[in-house]
């Protein structure tokens, strides 16, 4: 972990925040963690907790209304380290990592391709601006992407329009979209939401096979446990703008510590265990953004919850890859062991 | 496509023959003849009743309904548009004055509108909620909820009995053809025309512009770090112009029907004057014509429409294949 030259992306206390109607959403408040090269973080929690905005955040596609208040995203281009967060939004240094270095896939494919426009168009965009390939071999590249996503007929699919593929093919031009550039991250944002199981499996095993072909690092956001069970190197489950706990999968899946991450374990049924298996519910909604608890963000939702919990508690690292965000942390990693 | 446009055209026939059929029926219903038109109202009280029948008979109005509206269409048909009940001058020839007129003014003012229209509405999108977006926006309103012959007259008003800076109406003087000397004429009510249709099609602009930006498409455009204009225009614009093509695309019908009252306020020398004049005459034969131009132009307003916008989105494409 604190080898310095595995690490693809360094993300440090970032704090992004939305402004609406004079009001602040703190989205993203005080989120670090590290993308290893060539290893899948899985960032889950539940609607709104801002893992999308952490996603966009490091892309610098935030909207108009919002802006990063905080921190450092630190970017290892080459032997180059660069701060993201100190680039001009739209400016030319961002616009060079957008796409090449760092690319993103998005939740729904139906709506995130041009309707207009082929897809072989779409995805020259990306080559024309980040490499030196002239029509042809662009074309030709395209046609090669394609087919390694696994589309059929290549040849022709690539002059045809994003309304006569299908939801699984659209994401796969997706992928083959933001793969184009041998991209070093790519940001996926909850890839599969859009799409039936089967082709879930399919896309998964897809960007499992580009990781390890390409040592890209992946970024995955997502809510859904099994594909984190299924996928993730590192975990980092996020709650009301905060990392709550992180660590390996295997950490955070077989020893949570936090118990919101228990809790979200315990809310999902199991395949196997028949219908008439426990599930547990988290309690309660998430707390209004602008009216935020003190101290502990997850504490009115919480069994464990006691005074202590006014106060925000800081991260305390359990092992050298296992951190947690809990005051009560040892007697509930007792009670669970 | 092809197949497209050849099926269009199949309807494209009967309708203006239905249409031709409904406007003659019209013109039946509506109280008085060409006849009652024709006399001078000093002369209505000695005329007598079968000096009116005779009339009639000499105009072939004694007919029935049926026979008049079958001669009228074969004579259509083979080229023979008639002659005007009113001047007895030939309908082709009031045409061949009218039209250039018409086409003239709502030439030029359809092309500013649209190129006018377009750009602000896009700039009014993308500074959405900036100065420049706030005065756009209400001049657009204004431009759409003031009436053109109020604009147009406080127009004439301001610049040319005022300022004196451009003549008050006509086209042409007696003896004044260079373009040069046409310019004068046409700018006010070019301008007046212009300004009202910009204002429509910027706030259209600017609302389906916005609607696109919002997609997420975009958002993917830009994820591939490609440079602003390109995300706005060639993806954002793009996909933008559809519904606009159709608001423009509708208008184009002005371009030979004129803009009736703006031909009126400006005395401009146009097919829409013809057009209300003739009716008071109760002309069969010009409404008759000046209306089927119409109609014909609007059926192939549409048609060229519904080609633009499959040409713009693919999604429309229909019997392809």
């Amino acid at each position: 972990m604190e080898d310095k030259n595995n690490i693809a992306l360094s993300v440090r206390d970032l704090k992004t925040f939305f402004y609406t109607n004079n009001r602040c959403n703190k989205a993203v408040n005080g989120v670090s963690f590290d993308v290893e090269k060539g290893k899948t973080l899985c960032i889950v929690g539940e609607s709104g907790c801002g893992k999308s905005v952490t996603a966009a955040t490091i892309m610098q596609l935030l909207p108009t209304l919002s802006r990063i208040e905080e921190g450092e995203i630190k970017f290892q281009k080459d032997d180059k380290i660069i701060n993201i967060e100190k680039l001009e939004k739209n400016g030319k240094e961002m616009r060079q990592i957008r796409g090449s270095d760092i690319a993103m896939i998005f939740q729904d494919p139906m709506t995130a391709l041009n309707p207009v426009y082929t897809v072989g168009f779409q995805i020259s965009e990306n080559l024309k601006y980040h490499t030196n390939l002239n029509k042809k071999e662009i074309r030709e590249k395209c046609i090669s992407l394609l087919n390694d996503m696994g589309i059929p007929l290549p040849e022709k699919r690539v002059d045809e329009y994003p309304h006569s593929y299908s939801g699984g093919m659209r994401q796969r031009a997706m992928i083959a979209m933001a793969m184009a550039c041998n991209p070093k991250i790519l940001i996926a944002d909850e890839p599969t939401t859009a799409l039936d199981v089967t082709i879930q499996a399919q896309i998964f095993e897809l960007m499992d096979k580009l990781k390890k072909e390409n040592d890209t690092a992946i970024i995955l956001i997502t809510h859904d446990m099994g594909v984190v069970a299924e996928l993730a190197d590192n975990v980092a489950v996020m709650y009301m703008g905060n990392i709550v706990e992180a660590g390996t999968a295997d950490d955070v899946l077989r020893r949570p510590t936090h118990p919101y991450t228990k809790a979200l374990l315990e809310s999902v049924p199991v395949l196997g265990r028949g219908k008439n298996q426990d599930i547990n519910p988290i309690k309660g909604s998430t707390p209004d953004p602008y009216n935020r608890p003190i101290g502990c963000q997850f504490a009115p939702r919480c069994n464990w919850q006691t005074e202590s919990c006014d106060v925000m508690p800081e991260i305390t690292q359990i092992n050298e890859t296992h951190q947690v965000r809990c005051h009560k942390y040892e007697q509930f990693f007792e009670k669970y062991k | 496509m092809t197949t497209y446009i050849i099926q269009r055209l199949f309807i494209f026939f009967p309708m203006l023959l239905v249409i031709s059929f409904l406007v003659y029926s019209g013109l039946e219903l509506s109280p008085g003849d060409a006849v009652s038109h024709m006399i001078s109202p000093e002369l209505a009280s000695t005329i007598t009743a079968e000096q009116l029948d005779a009339m009639r008979e000499a105009y072939g109005l004694n007919q029935s309904f049926l026979t008049r509206y079958w001669i009228w269409l074969t004579s259509m048909v083979q080229g023979d548009m008639g002659y005007s009940m009113a001047g007895g001058v030939a309908i082709s020839e009031i045409m061949v004055k009218t039209v250039p007129a018409t086409l003239e003014l709502s030439m030029v003012a359809l092309f500013f509108s649209t190129i006018l229209g377009c750009s602000l509405g896009v700039i009014s999108a993308l500074k959405r909620g900036s100065g420049t977006d706030n005065s756009l926006t209400v001049a657009g309103m204004a431009g759409v909820s003031i009436p053109e012959f109020f604009f147009g007259l406080v127009a004439i008003l301001l610049f040319a009995i005022e300022l004196k800076w451009l003549p008050v109406g006509g086209r042409l003087l007696p003896h004044y053809e260079t373009l040069w000397d046409r310019i004068p004429n046409i700018v006010l009510p070019s301008l007046v025309l212009a300004l009202m249709m910009t204002a429509g099609a910027m706030r259209y602009a600017r609302s389906s512009m916005l609607d696109v930006l919002a997609r997420e498409f975009i958002t993917t455009a830009r994820s591939k770090g490609m440079p602003e204009w390109r995300v706005n225009i060639l993806h954002g614009f793009r996909v933008a112009l559809t519904p606009v093509v159709v608001l423009i695309g509708f208008r184009l019908p002005l371009l030979i029907g004129g803009s009736t009252i703006i031909e009126q306020v400006y005395q401009w020398p146009g097919i829409g004057s013809m057009f209300i004049r003739s009716v008071r005459a109760s002309d069969y034969p010009l409404v008759m014509t000046i209306s089927l131009m119409y109609v014909f132009v609007v059926l192939t307003a549409s048609l060229i429409i519904d080609v633009l916008t499959a040409l713009i989105d693919p999604r429309v494409r229909l019997g392809k294949e």
